[in-house]
Order: C-alpha cells, then structure tokens, then sequence
C-alpha cells in the first residue's frame, strides 16, 4: 500500500489472493466514504483511492482492505462448495 | 527457516508482516487465519515466489512484546486452521451422509398438507372479508361479569 499524498493512496491486491469481484463489491461499499478505480497490472490488481473521506471515524483505507478479503475468503469458501 | 517467519515488526504503527510457506499453508487456510484476525487487525495478504506475506496492522496500539504475540497467535491460527481443514477433507464422505440422513429423516418427519374439502372445510376462509374471527354464534366472546353481558 502506498500513499501519494494524504488523500489519495494505491493498493496491490494479488490476483491469486483476492478476486475482482471482491474488491468491486468492497468499492461498491465504500463508495461514499472515497472513490475507487480498479485496474490490472500483471499478478496485482490495482486500486487507486481517492477523495478519502478523514471526517470518519476509523482508516477507510484499511477497513476497505479488510472488506476485499472477507469478500474474497467468502467467494472462494462458496466457489469450493 | 520458520514455517512461519517474522518480517518486518514496527511498533510505532502496530504492524508486523509475516511470511510463510504457500507448500505448508495452502490458500483455504491461510483465509480462514487471516478472517479470524480482522476484527482486531488489518490484514492484507501478497504472493512473493514461493510464500505468503502477511500484513497485519493492529487496530490498537501495541508493543513489540504484544506484536510478536500477535504473530504467534496468527501462527496457531493457521496451524488450527489447517487441522480442520485436513479432518474435514478426511471426513468429507461421513458429514455428507449423516447430513444426508438427517434430512431425509426430517422429511418424512413432515406432517403431510391435506386439501380442503366441502366434508373437510378449512378453519379460516382466507378469502373471507373478516375471515369469520367477529362472527360469534354461541356467544363465547361476551364477558361474564354482571352487567357486561353485552359485547361493544
């Protein structure tokens, strides 16, 4: 994770690790508190935030983090049922 | 090497990473380690080669001692996690059958839907515009109590 100035931070998501899905859907649920654009670059998926919300309480940034994987640990478990 | 080893440790951030052997630590595992974590850490995982890093951001302030504890505790986790997923993969074949039998069991279980007939009418006409509940023929809605015989 890499912050370019205060409002505006890229994230690398591993392909193999967290699907595009995931990270849509986690996007799609921050949408108010930043925005989101996702792009592929080689094994990552990369998501550029910005226009970050600091009247929260919390780190949206990481909270978004956390969102993607719970989403992708959740679509792998169903995919395998 | 460690099975799992200790990276980076930083306590001024609270955060640690971890690396850890994608051979010992398949990917089912290393989910369901890591979705034990995220209500007190912030966890982000990469692919370096042949291993797994580990991010994790504690949500709270902790020491070096707190953090090393942490990634022991990730570390049991992942062991855990790893035992139940071998005896579910070992008993995959037992859970479906008993799941199989209790659902069977359940259904025959079932008490069966009679349609209604003119000798079987049913007990409330759904199509009723007060479904019969204010109709009161052998009076048993009027209060006992003298002086209340009528019903409002």
């Amino acid at each position: 994770m890499t912050a370019n100035d205060t409002d505006a931070v890229t994230i690398r998501f591993h392909r193999t690790l967290y699907s595009e899905e995931a990270i849509e859907e986690a996007a799609a649920a921050f949408a108010g508190l930043a925005s989101f654009s996702i792009r592929a670059d080689g094994e990552h998926h990369v998501v550029d935030v910005s226009a970050i919300a600091r009247d929260v309480d919390g780190d949206v940034v990481a909270e978004f983090c956390n969102f993607a994987l719970a989403n992708s640990a959740r679509g792998h478990r169903s995919g395998n049922a | 090497m460690p099975n799992v080893q200790i990276e980076t440790l930083d306590p001024a951030t609270a955060t640690l990473t971890l690396a850890l052997d994608i051979g010992l630590y398949p990917r089912d595992v290393l989910y369901a380690a890591a979705y034990v974590f995220l209500d007190r850490a912030y966890v982000l995982l990469d692919r370096r080669d042949s291993r797994f890093a580990v991010r994790l951001r504690a949500k709270r302030p902790l020491d070096a001692a707190a953090l090393r504890d942490l990634a022991g505790e990730f570390e049991n986790e992942l062991l855990a996690q790893a035992l139940r997923h071998r005896v579910v993969d070992a008993n995959q074949r037992i859970i479906e059958d008993v799941v199989a039998v209790a659902i069977a069991g359940a259904t025959a279980g079932a008490a069966p839907v009679v349609a209604s007939t003119p000798a079987n009418p049913p007990l409330i006409e759904a199509t009723g515009p007060e479904d019969g509940f204010l109709v009161d023929p052998h009076g048993i809605a009027r209060p006992l109590e003298p002086g209340k015989e009528t019903t409002e």
